[in-house]
């Protein structure tokens, strides 16, 4: 854990401090939440609602938080959370099957005004797009953030070896799609 | 990379950076909006109104849902039902009642009198039922019904 996760969390402990020792984890950490939460929801205004929704829970629990794994796992695990439940609402809301976002997820990558990609970085989002869940998860964090397996696996409490499978399995499909949409 | 290359080569050839963009200063304003929704959640919320009012409440509405119901109910039966039913059933009671209490109130030798006096009255002379005729029905009546007969 880096010194400022250190000086942050032993603030965030102290009752005078903890507004400004939060504040400090927000400025230290929003960007790099924000694109990772972004990659999952495509769209800016969902992504900058799960943000919010992100630090609210931070903020809720900061008391337990046990130290057992880095600041920078805590927080990226909250936000994967809340990423997940914010798409599973959208799916129920509607009406869509339970396994597949893709519909919602594609409507919401051609209305997002901020998306600023070539016509071949919108097919790369297509491709990702439909993939399951935890494959797109996973190809996000490991093709685009060059996310160690390790990290990975502590952050979706999930094995390495299952991690790079899924990996694996996500880069298949996108070549696959690539090349069957020319 | 050189994995990449060779297990995905159409994918590979993309390069690999960031297609999403935000707003102007997002990240500038993220801190000031949050602290703002922080502080809305934090405030405590609006009271509930107490009081009489709060505590009849349930109370009132279901007395309201009866009156609903009785008007519902009862406003239609007495405007479909004809009126005459109920006028004549109202006469009739009072008519009963008001002759029953006359009856209560008078002894045994005046009521046999009085029964006397209205059977001598139904016993009609030849000369009070001429009167009766003439005074009813015309010549040409009278005189239609005995050809007839």
């Amino acid at each position: 854990m880096s010194d400022n996760d250190q000086h942050i969390i032993a603030d965030l402990k102290d009752e005078n401090k903890r507004n400004l020792a939060f504040h400090m984890l927000v400025k230290t950490y929003q960007e790099r939440l924000y694109w990772h939460i972004r990659k999952m929801v495509l769209n800016h205004d969902d992504a900058d609602d799960v943000l919010q929704n992100t630090f609210m829970k931070v903020w809720r629990n900061i008391d337990t938080f046990r130290e057992e794994s880095s600041l920078f796992t805590w927080l990226y695990r909250i936000a994967t959370n809340e990423s997940i439940t914010f798409l599973n609402s959208k799916k129920k809301k509607n009406l869509l099957p339970l396994n597949d976002e893709s519909e919602y997820l594609l409507e919401n990558l051609m209305s997002d005004p901020y998306f600023e990609g070539d016509r071949i970085q919108m097919k790369l989002q297509e491709a990702i797009v439909r993939l399951p869940e935890k494959q797109r998860l996973v190809f996000n964090m490991k093709y685009f953030d060059e996310m160690k397996y390790d990290d990975m696996a502590e952050i979706l409490n999930t094995s390495v070896g299952a991690l790079k499978a899924s990996y694996h399995h996500a880069v298949k499909k996108v070549e696959d799609y690539l090349k069957n949409n020319e | 990379m050189d994995e990449l290359k060779n297990n995905a080569p159409k994918l590979s050839e993309i390069t690999k950076e960031n297609p999403f963009g935000t707003p102007n200063h997002y990240f500038d304003d993220f801190s000031a909006r949050l602290q703002v929704r922080m502080e809305a959640e934090a405030a405590p919320s609006v009271p509930r109104r107490s009081g009489i009012i709060h505590l009849l409440k349930p109370a009132l509405g279901l007395a309201a849902s009866f009156a609903l119901i009785m008007m519902l109910v009862y406003v239609p039966l007495r405007i479909f039902t004809p009126d005459k039913i109920n006028q004549v059933a109202e006469v009739t009671d009072t008519t009963d009642t008001n002759f029953l209490n006359i009856i209560e109130k008078i002894d045994e030798a005046t009521f046999v009198a009085l029964l006397n006096d209205s059977e001598s009255e139904n016993d009609l002379t030849d000369d009070d039922l001429a009167l009766y005729v003439s005074a009813n029905f015309s010549d040409y009546e009278l005189f239609e019904n005995l050809t007839s007969n």
